[in-house]
Formats: structure tokens, sequence, C-alpha cells
């Protein structure tokens, strides 16, 4: 720990750039501000909209501070809504599902990229046609089968075919990782006598930390919003996902849309929360990525 | 395809008895106020009813065996759902009167429950109870073998659900669906807009009608509210208009397969809406709009007419500032030689239907039954839409406009239910296709109905 | 003599041999989880769908043999609408491949150079990419309303009220306002997966080209950019395929409106398996997606191996 920090130290002062010419980096921070407050507007938009009337949202005040802070709007999600719950649930698959998909894609990616053998380049393009697949398309012939193997209304349910969704895109951003990392060190290893399993735990897994941010950001973007599973596997309230549950809040030909913008911000801002929070940590890590080269 | 056809040729047969059957049932609706309490509110009148639920319990479901079951139940009365109120009060008096039967409910979003339904019957995972819209989505199920045959326990409910209002779930002879509650299209007016152009009254002839919308557009005010997003929307103004032009039995004849698309009539109807639509009288913005952004706008006073389901009773009655505003219609008649007023457009759509692979089949329809008549009754009271059953207990405390659409019931001669309920999926589709192209003039009435006879099958 | 030679050559051979079994089996056993879930969940259901695809079969009853004859209808029956779907997602794609890209490079790069505040700028930028699309579509039909649109609004205020638009219901520009959106909010997407490339170039050769003369945007051309050649391509693939793929703000912007201008393969999928009860074609049509999803990114990795050689 203290030697990497170290690191950073010593890097941080060999980073100097030369001096940029001051008119062009005003203007590059008023552009950036400018887009960053682009960027925010959802965020804003989204927490207002959570506090106003169906009278309000639609034509009387779209885009203004609300004239009645309607805070009712947040209890009717929790209470009514069960957003809580759905919340927990939420977490639980998620979370699991980034974690099986990335220690899978880790073990796949190393048999492809740093062992030599006939097949890993065709390995590699059979995975890569995961990124193809129209998840629409494989509702039904996996229902079909979760049904048979009595499967269903589990968190397992949605766990499993997530953590396989995402595993493509895990193995893609993977490979971009490791296969910078310098071939000298698997010979070094296997010099000192390890083994393939050796290598992987001691020597590659160590070096992927940066690569397991990023693939655990992109995991989670494909699980935490995904609908179309969590609606047809799990039928009972007790294992629904949040997706699901804020569709729920809008009945069929009458729909309150305060109550929904509370159920999107209690399903948004604590991600949005944790994101800034280990946003330092991402970072770090593509900086502690950098020494390694 | 066989069995499709088979299904569409005895659905036909079928509606022609709910046609006669629909007014029948609804003329009850607005006498039976005569319950001795006066002005009970709906939480006397559901403790009534439970003492009634029970005593038909013993009767309904043989209690011989009292072993506890267990049955499951999905439908689409999500939290803010307008039945909501409806499905709770009636599931909390049937667990009062069958202790012995668990019921375990869950609410899906409209829109995606039609996903996971169809997923369901593919897998064989349906619930014991589900909720299903008549004719063509349920047709489906029934013509898969999926569903349990109603037959047996509806001998049970002959005296309080006229077997007319089985006809749209009544496939090969057999019944297969408990209807809830029924709709139809209203013709909605904001009465202040139509005061300042010197109207006390929804004009009742065409004429009077579309002199009406020409004073409102001279007035500045948009005669009518369209959501051009949702093409659903676009048919409740199209069917009225084609069904107040050639009658209500050519147009059934058509939806269910009768007869053919290609008829002049239907053509002329056609053009007469894209008249309406040409002359201005809609809301250019509403082909930009969905549904609920023309609901709040026709509220807040942008717009003098609304067509739309009668489920929006509730809706309207609720709100303070709108309630006093607004009344409803029947849609006037454009040609007197085919159609007359008592024709409407819709009928009894929501249903509840057993799965044929349930373990329990059997008490799941009595429970269908029992549950399916309190839900009507229910919902009913709080202006969710007409009975399909025969209504008892105090109805008096209905909002005005349920009890007027109540009234327009009573005086009709016959109903054609919604086109994309009526046919099957994919012509449905279709359909919907054409009327899309019709009210953003990219058809006239010609291609429309030579472009339907052609391409549904 | 000889024998023992052979013998011990034979034992080398066999323990060469017995080296690559062992070998075989750890990589079987690497790629085992991988290929576990992969196979069950994405391979087989594929295999259903391309069996299905040559059905007419509604979902649930006994369906009927007919062959090629749903992949004729899907290019020849205009009704369906597929060409339009799979114009519209091409144009999406190349939106997203010479506008998106670009621009989340630049991002990235810009960010890559130690400004001030490059943490929060990263974090916000991204921020549109965490936020449901539910959120981002009702924002944008705010933005887009024909009667009180912000869009509108600014164009009356500047005095352009002939430029105003029924922007999602008109067929001219429906498309366009579906493409904003989308494009934006995945910038942040892109711009984070380059980002750590950018980050991942080593400072020693940054400072070796900056003492050789270079200028910040020289050191990027020249030296960032080809190290960070996978992780664009890895985009470009992302882009694509998203794009081929894309759902969510079609279905809340426009339903595939006006007209069914705007329909992309995957609304077109969803309508044909569970609205309109036509599962054979809804096969049809995901196979047709899978084939030129896996055709375009094999298409990508050949335009990039060409470059580098």
């Amino acid at each position: 720990m203290a030697k990497k920090n170290k690191n950073d130290v010593y890097e941080e002062e060999r980073y100097t750039l030369k001096k940029t010419n001051p008119a062009l980096k005003t203007l590059i921070y008023i552009f950036l501000l400018i887009w960053a407050l682009i960027n925010l507007f959802p965020i804003y938009f989204m927490f207002t909209f959570s506090l106003k009337s169906n009278d309000e949202i639609f034509g009387k005040n779209i885009v203004g501070l609300p004239k009645d802070w309607l805070w009712a709007n947040y209890a009717s999600a929790m209470k009514t809504g069960n957003m809580g719950l759905y919340f927990v649930n939420s977490i639980i698959v998620t979370t699991l599902a980034i974690a099986i998909s990335i220690i899978a894609a880790m073990m796949a990616t190393y048999a492809i990229t740093r062992i030599r053998w006939r097949l890993s380049n065709l390995t590699n393009a059979f995975f890569m046609l995961g990124l193809t697949i129209p998840l629409q398309a494989s509702i039904v012939p996996v229902y079909v089968v979760l049904s048979k193997l009595h499967w269903l209304n589990r968190y397992s349910t949605l766990i499993v075919p997530y953590s396989a969704f995402a595993l493509s895109m895990a193995i893609l951003i993977c490979t971009g990782f490791m296969v910078e990392i310098p071939f000298d060190l698997d010979e070094a290893a296997r010099i000192d006598g390890c083994g393939l399993w050796g290598t992987f735990f001691k020597i590659i897994l160590p070096l992927m930390k940066p690569a397991l941010s990023t693939i655990g950001v992109y995991s989670y973007l494909q699980c935490w919003n995904e609908f179309m599973f969590a609606n047809v596997f799990i039928s009972d309230s007790k294992h629904r996902t949040l997706p699901v549950g804020i569709k729920a809040l809008s009945g069929q030909h009458t729909t309150d849309w305060g109550p929904i913008g509370a159920a999107l911000v209690i399903a948004t801002f604590p991600t949005l929360f944790v994101y800034i929070f280990l946003s330092k940590k991402i970072q770090e890590s593509f900086i502690a990525g950098a020494v390694k080269g | 395809m066989k069995m499709k056809r088979l299904v569409s040729t005895l659905l036909a047969g079928a509606m022609v008895l709910s046609l006669v059957a629909c007014g029948n049932a609804a003329a009850p609706a607005a006498s039976t106020d005569a319950a001795p309490a006066a002005d009970t509110s709906s939480t006397d009148t559901a403790a009534a009813d439970t003492d009634a639920a029970a005593a038909d319990t013993t009767e309904a479901v043989d209690t011989a065996s009292d072993e506890a079951i267990t049955l499951e139940m999905w439908c689409i009365a999500t939290e803010s759902d307008s039945n909501r109120h409806s499905y709770e009060a009636a599931i909390a008096d049937m667990q009062a009167a069958y202790p012995n039967i668990t019921l375990n409910w869950e609410a899906f979003e409209n829109q995606s429950y039609k996903t996971k339904i169809k997923a369901a019957v593919s897998a064989d995972e349906m619930p014991d109870i589900f909720f299903t819209w008549s004719c063509a989505f349920l047709g489906d199920f029934v013509a898969a073998g999926k569903v349990y045959c109603l037959d047996d326990a509806y001998q049970n409910y002959k005296d309080e659900l006229p077997e007319v209002m089985l006809g749209n779930t009544t496939y090969d002879g057999k019944h297969y669906g408990v209807p809830l509650t029924m709709n139809i299209v209203g013709l909605f007016a904001n009465m202040d807009l139509l005061k300042q152009v010197g109207y006390d009254e929804i004009p009742g002839s065409y004429d009077e009608f579309i002199a009406c919308c020409d004073a409102l557009k001279a007035a500045g005010i948009i005669p009518f509210g369209c959501a051009g997003k949702e093409t659903w929307c676009v048919t409740e103004y199209l069917e009225s208009v084609i069904e107040k032009s050639v009658g209500a039995d050519a147009l059934n004849d058509i939806f269910l397969g009768r007869a053919t698309w290609n008829n002049p009539d239907v053509g002329a109807a056609v053009d007469t809406f894209q008249k309406l639509v040409n002359d201005g009288y809609f809301d250019p913005s509403g082909i930009g709009l969905t549904n609920d952004e023309v609901k709040a706008n026709f509220m807040d006073g942008k717009y003098a007419f609304y067509m739309n389901g009668t489920w929006n009773c509730a809706d309207f009655a609720a709100n303070e500032n709108f309630k006093d505003k607004v009344k409803v219609s029947e849609f006037p008649v454009i040609n007197a030689d085919k159609a007359k007023l008592g024709q409407l457009i819709g009928g009894p759509s929501d249903t509840l239907a057993v799965a044929a692979s349930s373990p329990n089949a059997a008490k799941a329809a009595d429970y269908a039954f029992e549950l399916g008549k309190l839900i009507c009754h229910y919902g009913y009271l709080d202006g969710c839409g007409l009975p399909a059953w025969t209504p008892y207990g105090d109805t008096s405390g209905i909002n005005p406009l349920t009890q007027a659409v109540s009234e327009i019931c009573a005086a009709a001669d016959s109903y054609v239910l919604f086109g994309d309920t009526a046919m099957s999926a994919d012509d449905a589709n279709t359909y919907l296709s054409y009327v899309d192209q019709v009210y953003g003039c990219q058809v006239d009435g010609t291609q429309f109905i030579e472009g339907l006879a052609n391409d549904i099958r | 003599m000889a024998d023992t030679k052979t013998k011990k050559a034979n034992s080398i051979v066999a323990q060469k041999r017995r080296k690559k079994i062992g070998t075989g089996i750890s990589i079987f056993l690497f790629l085992l989880p991988g290929l576990l879930l992969f196979v069950s969940i994405l391979i087989a259901p594929i295999a259903v769908s391309l069996y299905r695809s040559t059905y007419d079969w509604n979902g649930f009853s006994e369906g009927t043999f007919i062959g090629l004859a749903n992949y004729k209808e899907l290019f020849t029956n205009g009704s369906i609408k597929f060409m339009v779907a799979l114009k519209n997602s091409l144009i999406l794609a190349a939106f997203s491949v010479f506008i998106q890209l670009p621009f989340s490079l630049f991002l990235a790069l810009l960010l890559g150079r130690k400004y001030k505040g490059e943490r929060a700028f990263l974090s916000i930028f991204f921020m549109p990419v965490l936020i449901s699309t539910v959120v981002i579509g009702q924002l944008w039909l705010k933005i887009y309303n024909p009667d009180y649109g912000l869009l509108n609004t600014l164009l009356d205020a500047l005095h352009l009220s002939s430029w105003k638009h029924v922007w999602v219901g008109e067929v001219k520009t429906a498309l366009g306002a579906i493409l904003v959106p989308t494009i934006w909010q995945y910038i942040g997407y892109h711009m984070l997966l380059m980002y750590a490339g950018v980050k991942g170039v080593s400072p020693d050769l940054r400072e070796a080209a900056m003492l050789d003369g270079a200028t910040n945007w020289q050191v990027d051309r020249y030296v960032v950019i080809p190290i960070i050649k996978p992780i664009i391509r890895v985009s470009v693939i992302f882009a694509v395929t998203g794009s081929l793929k894309t759902y969510d703000l079609v279905r809340i912007l426009t339903e595939g409106g006006p007209f069914q201008t705007t329909e992309v393969p995957s609304t077109l999928l969803e309508n044909m398996l569970f609205l309109r009860n036509r599962y054979g074609m809804g096969s049809t049509i995901s196979v047709m997606l899978i084939f030129l999803c896996f055709a375009f990114a094999l298409l990508i990795s050949a335009a990039f191996k060409e470059k580098e050689y």
C-alpha cells in the first residue's frame, strides 16, 4: 500500500505538461462547464419532477421548481409502491450478477489472451456473439427452460441470465486491459515455478484491478435498469426489482406521474452518490493501471 | 389458421347475442336505485354485500372438502389504476367469505402484462386465475387449449350474470371468461367552452355538431383533442364516425371478418373523418402527444371535446375543478338511413379466466365468478365502468358522469366492440397502422378500405 | 543404448503431451464458467430462434413448418417495415460512430490532460448514462412538446416561429428527435471507456514526446490514440451493435411512429413476438439482427486490423 502511494506521488511530480495558452485554457473551461450543466440538467429535472403533480408535469410548469413540494409522492412511492423492498432486491441481483460476470470474464479472458492455443481467436469471436443478441429474442426460450427446472421467482432466476448477458461486454473490456499487461511477467512467473493458475491468481488478477471498476460500471448499467427479463421471470412481488416496480406505478388508463418520478429518484440517486464516491477510487485505479507500463 | 377462423365465426355468432344483451343488462343499472338506505357510502354497502357474498358462498362452492388451498391470480390493477380499489375491496370480501382459500394476487403494468401473460402461456406457467381481454386476446389462448372451460361453474351464476354478457368470451359455444366491467366510447365535452359559443347542451344532430365545431374554431377554441402517438385514441373517433355512418351491424360484420373491408360506405365514412381532420377541428399538436398529455390538456380547458373510453368518468368526476364543467354524450348520427342513436362502440372486455393447467381449476372457476361479481360491483360504484353483472345494492352514490353513461347504455340498441380488441392480434396491428395513416392524411378512404381488404387475411 | 535413448525421447514426448493435456484441461476449466453461462442463456435460445424462424407459430398453439417463407416475407412485405427499421438503425449507427465517438474521444483526451476538476467533470459527464431512460425520455418529451416544450418556446423567443415543429409527430423531424437524445446520453459512456485507456498511457511516453517538442494535440494524435486503438475498436463495436439494438428511447419518444417511419428492429421484434402473436416472424427478425450485428462486429475488427499493419 505504502509503496503504491509513493509511486503516485512520484508520478504526479513527473506528470508536468507544457503550459497551455491561457486564453485557450479559459475557453476549454467554459466549454467543459457548459457541457457539465447540460449533463446535470436531467438530474435537476428528475428531482423537481418527483415533487410535482400531473397538472404541473403536463403543461403548467414543466421545468420550474414545483409550486407545492409534494413530498407525499415519496411517501406513496415507498409505501404503496414498495420501493424500499424493490431497491434491496435490485441491489442483491445486480451485485451478484456483476460479481459472477467479472469472475467468469476474467477467467475466460485469461484463457483466451494469455495461453497460446489454436482456437483462442475463435473462442473470442464466439463470446463476442453475445454483444449481438437482442434480449427480447431469448425471453421465451429461457423462460421455458427456467420453468421446466422450477427455477422461477428467485433471485438467481435473474442473476444468472444477467451475468450471462453482461459476460460478452466484460470479456471485451477485460481483453483490452489484459493484452496491455507485458507477457514477460507471465514468463517470469513461470520461471519462478508458477503454473497457469498461479500466474492467474498471483500476477494477472492483481494487475487487473483497474479493469474491475470499469467492468463493474458497465455491467451495472446492463443489470440495474433491465426490465424485460425481470417482468417475465419474476411473478411474486417479493422478488420484484426496481424497473418492474416503477412500471407498476402506472395504471391502464390513469397514471400519476409524481410518484413515478419519486420512485425514479429513489432508484437513481443512491447510485449517483455511490458513483461519485467511487469515482475517486475508480480514477485512482486508472492511474494505478498506468504504472504497469 | 383453421382454428382461428372457426373461433372468429363462432365469436361472430356470440356477438349478435351480446348486441341485444348489453342493452338489457344496463337497463336495471339505472333503475335499481330503489335501495332502502338513502345515501349510503360505499363502505357501508361493502359491509352489507359481504353478507350477501357469504350467503352465496355456502351454496356456490361445495364446502364438503375443507382442505385449504392457495390460488394465484395475476391482474393489471396496479396501485395507480382506477380499478385498484375495487379489486382490493372485492378480495377482502372474498377472504372473509372463503377462509379456506388463500388468494395470492399480483398486479402488473398494462403493456408489460401482455408480454408476461403470453410468455406464461407459452411456458405453461399461468397462474390459476388471470386477467385477460375478451375476444381475440383470450381466443388465441383458448384455441391453444390453455384455458379452463367455465360452463359448469356458470350454472350457479345464471341469474346474476346474463348469458349475453359472456358473448365476447364464448368460443365454440363454450364459455371461458368471467366479465368484469364494460366500457363504451363517450363524447366528453367541456361545457364552459361550449357555452362561450352559445351551446348549453352537446349538439344532438351531426349538422348542429359541425356548426358547433365551426363556432368553436372561429372563437379560437380547438374542438377535438386526440393523441396521435397512441393510435387506439384515434380509433375512438374513427370507429364512432364509421359506426354512425354505416350502422353497427355493418361495422360488426367487418370487424369480425364476416364482411370485407372493401365497402364504399366505410370509405366514405373515413373521408368524413378525414374532413374533420382537414377542416382543422383536431389539435394539430395532437400527432405528437400521448393520451396522458391530451387528457391533461382537455381537463385544462384546451379542447371542447374529447372522445375516449368511459373509464375516464371516475377521473373527471374526482377532479374538483373539472367535474362541474364536463358532460358526456353519444356521438351524433351522420347517416340516418343506416345508423341511429343507441349504436355504441364498446362492450365487456376486461375478463378473468382460469388456466387449464391449474390443479384446482374447478374451485378456481367458482372463485373467479364470485370475485368477478364483487369486482364488477365495486368497480361500478367507483365509476370505473358499467357493470356486466346485474347490479345490486345502493348505486345512488355513483358519480353523475357514470350515471349519464348508464342512461346512454340503457337506451342502447347495439354495441360494436373496439376494433383492436375484436380483431386478432396481427390484424389489429395492421388495422391500427392504417388508422394512423388516415389520421396523418397519408391515405384516403378508398385507399384505406382497399388496403385493409388486401392486407387482412 | 539406442533403446534407452528412445525411451528417454518417448518419456519427453509423453511429458510434453501430459503437459499439453494439462494445459488443455486448464484452458477448459478457465473457460468453463463463462461457457456454461453463455451457452445456456445466450446460445441455446438463438438455436431455438433459428428453429422457430422457419415456422408460422403464434407462440402457444401448434406451429406449421414454412421453411424460409418468413425470411422472404420480411424483405418483400412492405407493411412489416423491416427495411425502414434497418435503415433507421444504420443512420443511428453512422451518427454514433462519426459524431458521438469523436466527441467522446475529444472529451476523454481533454480530461486526460489533468485539468483542475478533472474528476468532477468526468463524473458529471457520465451521469446521463446512469439515469434511467424513462427519465431521459420524459425530459426530452418536455423539450419536444409542441405546445409548451422548451424547443418551441425557445424558437418563439428567437422570433423563429416558422421553424417550430411537432418534433416527434412529423415524419421529417421524428427520426432526428430520436437521434439527438440517444447520441447525447451515451457520450459519457464511450468517454469513460476511452478515458480509462488514455490514463493507461504511460507518462514516460508522453513526456518523451513533449521533450521532442510535440504539442498536446500532437501527443494525443501520434502517441495516445494509437495506443488506445483497441479501446476505440471496442467503442465502435458497442456503438454499432448498440445502435442496431436501440429500443428504449424509441419506445418512449415516438413508439415507432409517425406511420412507422421511426421503427427500429427491436421495436418490430417486440411487436411481432408479443403484440401481433407472430412468434415465428419475431424469431426471424431476431436471427437477422444477430446476423447483422455479428457481421458488423467482424467487419469493424477487420477494418481495425488492416489499419494496424
